[in-house]
């Protein structure tokens, strides 16, 4: 057992993660609709605030920050609910639907080694989005940003394992790719309406805000609102995401099949 | 006495008597359905092995259990000693494995998908070399889309060959190619056994298995019918064939009534009876004699193919009668 690391097999397995992460890489650019969605949505959305943030200099409801810097978080969340709603399980359906996933199986390599390569991807992009959006608000638009960085890596690994666990419930549900793009698409709305993107919670009031603060996306944006002005994340919300992310998981690995 | 010891020498090469693959008492169902029922075999080392049947008749299903895809519900399978299912890893070092209805993702490059399966092998074959061999090595930047139904099969089969596997299963290979890549495909695998390498072929041609196999196991609803060389079957569907055009009806009764005539099948204008001793001239004689010409004569031995239509419709309408009785 002391030899693992020398083990020849260790090598093989990172050889061949590399060349699978490596082969998911090319293939999402050349059909680059999910890094369309991930990384491009939210540049959009990044540039569309930013101009009303320099547009309207203002100070939200007397907190002293523009509209931008409000919405920086759900910026961050909406890349996320992109690649994890909707990039990540219709690619895994269709793989499973073409076949590749039990092609895969029957090789030395375990197929969960390609689900991991695709999570790897998104999560790579899913921190692409992340750099760019926190430097682009800042350096680009002048947003004023006070990142209390434990705070803020505690809220988006949280963040990323909601979105991404309620994405890989879809993947395990959806029997068809059709089915797969239609639940996936219903759900990128709804959470993008529960993420604050509309219209935040604290504007609503009342029982939709409180629904909002007790979904997946709605937990997520406040508590990574609350950590890029150096808070500590409500309570509410950290339990409101390990809740989801671990009922999302079970559901998830309970009923994922591969073929 | 130099003789003595080369034959010494080859003798574990030729050991036939060690099979490789070892199937016993298989069961599996799909509900209510049974897709193998009861089946049992074993394969030598360096043969083409065919299994032939029907559609449905638990072809794939058998493979798909050999391969470790599928659980089976009870019975034992041993490959080279191990478990399909407990020593997956150990056995898919070895083991090459081509699917009926697999796909890749589109845009995936042939030369890529090549290098990504080598790379899940411990000692793979050069990815380059193996695309050169099949005859696709100038489509190696081509996206997977793009290939012609020929290409895709060959590359579905340099996937299965690049882990340079001790034994190849291919199922459907040449369904849905034209015949001139069919031969193609044909020399490819009778290359893969050259290499040593045994190979278990599902296919529900008849040429195919009988051109390929050592030996076939011909199943139907999911039992083994019968298992032999291909030589062998064929002299099961007994006796002689002669095809011919009567000038006028002629009715069963008349034809039993010819010496040797045993049976009987009639398509369109054809009328085709089966039989022992010299059938063609006899049919000739006692046709003439009631004032029938016979044109159009074409007398020939049984093959796979009457084999293969005669035992398995003996064998369903022995499964359909068996509620009645």
């Amino acid at each position: 057992m002391t030899s693992t690391l020398g083990d020849p097999k260790d090598g093989r397995f990172q050889g061949h993660f590399a060349e699978l992460l490596k082969v998911e890489g090319k293939l999402s650019l050349r059909e680059p609709s999910g890094l369309a969605m991930g990384i491009g949505f939210p540049i959009i959305l990044l540039v569309m605030f930013g101009i009303i943030g320099i547009a309207v200099p203002g100070n939200v409801a007397g907190t002293g920050h523009t509209v931008l810097d409000i919405y920086v978080p759900v910026i961050m969340v909406v890349g996320f609910i992109s690649l994890g709603i909707s990039s990540l399980p219709v690619t895994l359906v269709r793989y499973r639907e073409m076949g590749w996933l039990r092609r895969v199986s029957t090789t030395p390599t375990p197929p969960s080694r390609l689900l991991a390569a695709q999570l790897t991807l998104n999560l790579v992009l899913a921190l692409a989005t992340i750099l760019i959006v926190i430097f682009g608000s800042e350096l680009v638009f002048g947003a004023t940003l006070d990142v209390g960085v434990p705070y803020f890596v505690l809220s988006i690994v949280l963040s990323i394992s909601v979105m991404f666990s309620l994405g890989m419930v879809v993947a395990a549900l959806a029997p068809s790719q059709t089915i797969a793009s239609a639940l996936s698409g219903g759900l990128f709305f709804l959470s993008l309406l529960l993420s604050g993107l509309w219209i935040q919670p604290a504007t609503v009031g009342g029982p939709l805000a409180t629904i909002m603060y007790y979904s997946p996306s709605g937990a997520a944006a406040q508590a990574v609102l609350y950590s890029v002005f150096n808070a500590a994340p409500p309570v509410t919300a950290v339990v409101t995401m390990v809740v989801y992310t671990g009922f999302f998981a079970f559901i998830a690995t309970r009923y994922f099949r591969w073929e | 006495m130099i003789r003595t010891q080369i034959s010494d020498a080859l003798e574990p090469l030729h050991n036939e008597s060690e099979p490789v693959v070892t199937v016993q008492h298989l069961v599996k169902r799909y509900g209510q359905f049974v897709a193998v029922n009861d089946l049992s075999f074993s394969i030598k080392e360096g043969e083409i092995f065919g299994i032939i049947g029907p559609n449905g008749a638990g072809k794939t299903t058998a493979v798909e259990c050999i391969s470790g895809l599928r659980v089976p519900e009870s019975g034992s399978i041993s490959i080279h000693g191990l478990s399909p299912l407990k020593d997956r890893n150990a056995i898919r070092g070895f083991l090459g494995v081509q699917l009926q209805e697999s796909t890749m993702p589109p845009r995936l490059k042939v030369g890529e998908a090549l290098r990504l399966f080598a790379s899940f092998y411990p000692n793979p074959a050069d990815p380059d070399g193996l695309l050169e061999s099949l005859g696709i090595g100038h489509v190696k930047n081509s996206t997977y889309k793009k290939l012609s139904g020929g290409q895709k099969q060959r590359l579905s089969i340099a996937l299965a060959l690049v882990g340079n596997p001790k034994m190849a299963i291919l199922d459907e290979l040449t369904t849905g190619l034209d015949p001139e890549a069919r031969r193609e495909t044909w020399a490819l695998i009778e290359s893969i056994r050259d290499r040593g390498a045994t190979v278990i072929l599902v296919t529900h041609f008849m040429d195919e298995a009988e051109r390929l196999c050592d030996r076939l196991a011909l199943i139907n609803l999911g039992k083994l019918i019968v298992l032999d060389t291909p030589e062998a079957i064929a002299a099961q569907a007994g006796g002689k064939r002669v095809r011919f055009v009567p000038s006028k009806p002629v009715d069963d009764k008349t034809l039993y009534a010819i010496p040797g005539v045993k049976e009987i099948e009639r398509k369109e204008a054809y009328v085709t009876v089966i039989g022992a001793g010299d059938l063609a001239a006899s049919v000739i004689d006692s046709l003439t004699r009631i004032g029938v010409h016979v044109s159009d004569i074409e007398a020939r031995g049984g093959n796979l193919d009457d084999a293969f239509v005669k035992l398995t419709r003996d064998d369903t309408s022995k499964v359909q009668e068996r509620p009645q009785s």
